[in-house]
This record gives C-alpha cells, structure tokens and sequence, in this order.
C-alpha cells in the first residue's frame, strides 16, 4: 500500500481519505500523490501526458502575464475549443447543397444548446485568428525567433496559414448567401494567379463555380485535413519549444 | 549558500563545476502550480467570454446561396478584405497572389536574415530605440497607406473642386465633390487608373508582343501583348510604391535614429507591414460600401456592409 502523505490514521476522515486516494486502483491511474510537495508537483507534470507539454520547472520571468500574455496557449485552447464545438456541429450538419442551408437552420431553432454550439465555433474561430496573429507579434517584439528557434518561427507561419485556410474553408459551410459570395470573392483571387491560377481554382472548387464540389471538398478539408496538418505541425511547434530550451530568455 | 564558512570540513564539500547552473535553479519556479494555474484562469476566462460573445451576438442571418443574386458589396472574409483592397489597386494576379506569397516567404525568413542573439526573449530587445523605431513606423505606414487610398479613390480631385466653391464647402465635401463642375484636377491625376485613361499613349504602347511567349504560346492570352500603360498602371507604380515606401522609411529612421542593424531594420519593416496590414483590413472592412466604394463605417448597410460574419 502506498505511504500517505499524512500522518498515520488518527480520525475517521483519514481513513476515508487513504481508502479513496491510496488504494491500488486510484494509485494505477495517478502515480504521484496529491501535488501539495515539490516533489509530488514535479511528478504530476512529468508523469502526465497533457501536462508533460511542458517542463517541471521554468524561469521566474516566463510566468509573467505580461511576458507572454499567454496567446500562443490561447490558440492551442481555441484550436481544442473548435475541434469539441466542431465535432458536435458534425452530427447535425450534412455537407450538402440542398440540405447545409437547412441544417444549419434546424441547428439554430430545433437542437438544444444548438445555437449556442455554433456560435461558440464562430466566436472562437474568429479569436483564434486574432490569437494566432498576436502570438505572432509578441514572438517578434520579444525577439523569440532568434536562433536556436528561427526554425520553429517558420512552422509558426505555416501554422497561420493553415489557422487562416481553416477559418476559410469553414466560411461556406452554412451555405447562405455571405457564405458563397465570400468563398466565390477569395477563390476569384486565386483564380488570378498568372499561369496556374485557373487551374488551381478548378482544383480546390472542384468546378468552374462553387457549387456542391466546393461544398464537399472545403468541408473534407475543414473537418479533417487541414486539422490533422495543423495538428502535426502544433506538435512540431510545440516539441521544438522544449527542444530549443523553452521561452527564449536573454543568454 | 555554498559560500558560507565551513566550520567543520569532515565532509568536502563537492566541487561545483557550473555555478551559474545552480544560480538559475533559484530562479525557477515549479510549473505546477504556478503556471498551470495561469492556464487554468485564463482558459476559464476565455471559456466565459466566448460564451457571453456566443449568447449576445448571433451571427448575421442571410438567405440560402444563390449564384443568381449577386450581392453589392461581395466581401471575403474579414481577415482576407486586406487583399481585396489592394484587388482595387492593383492587377488581381499581384494583389491576389504575388503579394500574399511573397509577404509570407519573407515573414518566415526573418529568422535567417537577423541571425544575432541580441535581445532575446525581452520585449523590444536588441535594438536600444526599438520602441520609437515601432511607434514611427506604425505612424509612417498608417498615414502613407490612407493617402495612398484616399488618392486612388480620388479624395485630392474631391477637395481641389470643393475648394474652388468655398461657400458651399462643407456641403460639397459631404456629397463627394459636385458633379460636372468645370473645376477638376486633370484626369492624370484623379487616381492611378487616370494615367492610363486620362493620358493619350501612343497607339504601339498598347500592343507590344512578349517576345518568347508570343510566339511559343506557353501562357494564356493574357500573356500574348504587353499594354504598357496598363502594366504601368496595374503592376509598376504599385510595385514601385511596395518596395519604395519601406526603403524610404528604412531611410527616415537612419536620418532620425542612427545606425538601425538588421534587428532595427526588421522592428521597422515588420511594424510597418503589420499596419498596412491592419490599415488594409480595417479600410476593406469597415470602409468599402456598395460597388466598394470608399464611405465611412456608418453609412454601410449592415451586414454584407461590414463582411463579418
């Protein structure tokens, strides 16, 4: 049995304490005791696969608010935010010409917090783009891409651009009038590109106008390709953060 | 610590090969609780926000797509209108994808032009005036950028014709110039269009063949004859005010601040492209209306005026 961090059965409530929290199946699942010694708080980070994102310890500084204001955190926690938004909004939502209008229409009146799903997903989608942005800026102004991360700085601008053509392919998917004329403006864009620009519009429209070809396809890309890319390219982000000796600080 | 007199060294102590090492030590703090705490408040506070934003403000609700009905303005969104606006300026194929590529290949080699170690990890580092160096080139890019607007939508032909009627100024200035008026500036000098359409270019510069693609047919129509005055219009002076506007400013901030380096050098021209970028999404946001004309926030039309959504 494991050794309890208190003193040894004195009351009924350390009984009870010891039964919950020091009993084999509880100790399978959570190695370290309860993080109240520095011992025990170093082991819960390092022991625990979401926490182990980060170091044990870190530098006064880096727990500053001010330092950081804790932007690129934010995005990974929009990022988490839209995928569990997301995934709800999936069950109601059918990628098609005749029914998306409707669906989304039937989220809005006939789900239950169904409103409020898809509102959460739009407010967070535009947050994450903000977020994304300032992370960026505070990474310049605080001269955080110098070496040894200039590397990772580049994988943070693919990460914008994929945070970017995530929020545009999720702009058709309600399949009203601001939704299509939005998406038929910015692929018009593309379209302008000299020598590949028609054909690389086809490609993502899947058609020569936006109609259910591009519906499917910025759908597929919205919900599951360009997330599992972002994904990949968050964990090299992130790996590379603790590679390269976390926050950068002055040498 | 270590320091400290040893009254009785039964025990040596043990060499310590990196004291600096054991400074830092104390410099740390353990990440659980104090960071994970921060998360924790700020995630919670972030929650509580896009809860009380997703409660208050519905999204606009429009009609079912229909490619038959365009609406007036037809606005990307929000984070693209930047590119739009420039698709006003200059040839879509550079607004649209020339300058987007290009401003994204230069932002991540940023990295590997200023390579120094200088500054690291403090906010405005590297460079001792690095905040005047930010606030000038923030003023510098948003004044250049609304002038170069405002003369592509012709504001200084607005102001010369209302000037010439200075009784009715105010008025005049609030409709946007009187119409068929005798005083106008000349048409050259209208917009960026006008040096094109406002000046007579002999007939040849309109019709010159690129040579190789001409004849091998390789690209597009497109590509078969130059228009010189178009490419001048669409592609030349835009590019030329693209590249010129930061070397100027580069420039004014050696004659005011000294010497920049190439950290100095890059808070200028990355502070710089981020209030042209900032300037570019606000004016194609809030201030294009119907047929992307140039109006003030509260005369659109709510909601394809502002393009939110």
């Amino acid at each position: 049995m494991a050794i309890s961090e208190r003193p040894p059965g004195q009351s009924w409530q350390d009984t009870v304490y010891d039964k919950l929290f020091h009993n084999y199946i509880w100790r399978s699942i959570f190695r370290s005791g309860y993080p109240n010694t520095p011992r025990n708080q170093a082991l819960v980070v390092a022991t625990n696969v979401f926490l182990h994102l980060h170091p044990t310890r870190l530098h006064r500084t880096h727990v500053k608010i001010t330092h950081t204001y804790c932007l690129g955190g934010l995005s990974f926690f929009m990022f988490l935010g839209l995928t569990v938004t997301g995934a709800l909004l999936m069950f109601y939502y059918v990628p098609s010409v005749e029914r998306a209008y409707t669906d989304i229409q039937a989220l809005e009146s006939n789900v239950r917090f169904g409103e409020l799903m898809r509102n959460m997903h739009r407010w967070m989608a535009h947050s994450m783009v903000l977020l994304v942005f300032m992370h960026m800026m505070r990474v310049f102004y605080t001269g955080a891409y110098k070496p040894p991360r200039e590397f990772n700085w580049v994988v943070g601008v693919i990460l914008l651009v994929l945070t970017l053509l995530l929020s545009f392919t999720g702009y058709l998917l309600p399949w009203d009038q601001l939704a299509f004329w939005a998406i038929t403006v910015g692929t018009n864009m593309i379209g302008s590109a000299p020598v590949f620009g028609t054909k690389s519009r086809f490609l993502l429209i899947g058609g020569t106008e936006v109609g259910q070809g591009a519906l499917i396809r910025f759908y597929t890309l919205h919900v599951i390709g360009l997330p599992l890319l972002a994904a990949i390219f968050m964990a090299v982000h992130f790996w590379r953060i603790r590679r390269d000796g976390g926050l950068a600080r002055p040498l | 610590m270590a320091s400290a007199p040893v009254v009785k060294a039964t025990v040596p102590t043990r060499p310590m090969p990196n004291p600096r090492a054991r400074r830092e030590r104390d410099e740390e703090v353990l990440v659980w609780p104090d960071l994970v705490f921060i998360e924790f408040v700020s995630a919670v506070l972030f929650t509580i926000l896009m809860m009380a934003l997703a409660t208050i403000i519905n999204p606009p609700k429009l009609d079912q797509a229909n490619s038959d009905i365009t609406p007036n303005p037809s606005k990307a969104p929000w984070y693209f209108l930047n590119l739009q606006e420039l698709l006003l300026h200059m040839h879509p194929a550079l607004a649209g994808v020339v300058v987007p590529t290009v401003a994204l290949i230069l932002l991540a080699a940023i990295p590997y032009v200023d390579r120094s170690h200088d500054g690291q990890g403090v906010w405005w580092g590297g460079h001792p005036k690095a905040v005047n160096i930010v606030v000038f080139s923030t003023v510098f890019a948003f004044i250049i950028t609304w002038l170069l607007i405002l003369y592509d939508n012709g504001t200084q032909d607005i102001i010369y014709n209302c000037a010439s009627q200075p009784d009715k100024l105010w008025s005049c200035l609030k409709e946007g110039g009187t119409p068929g008026d005798a005083h106008h500036l000349p048409a050259y000098l209208r917009n960026v269009r006008g040096i094109q359409t406002g000046i007579t270019w002999p007939k040849w510069t309109t019709h010159i063949p690129y040579m190789p693609f001409h004849q091998l047919k390789l690209l597009d129509s497109n590509f078969l004859n130059l228009n010189l005055p178009a490419w001048i219009v669409e592609q030349a002076i835009p590019l030329a005010c693209m590249i010129g506007f930061p070397i100027v400013l580069v420039f004014l901030l050696r004659f005011r601040y000294g010497p920049l380096g190439v950290r100095g050098t890059m808070f200028a021209l990355f502070t710089g492209f981020m209030t042209v970028y900032v300037v570019l999404t606000i004016s194609g946001t809030a201030f294009r209306g119907e047929g992307q004309e140039l109006l003030w926030p509260w005369q659109l039309k709510p909601p394809e005026g502002l393009g939110i959504a």
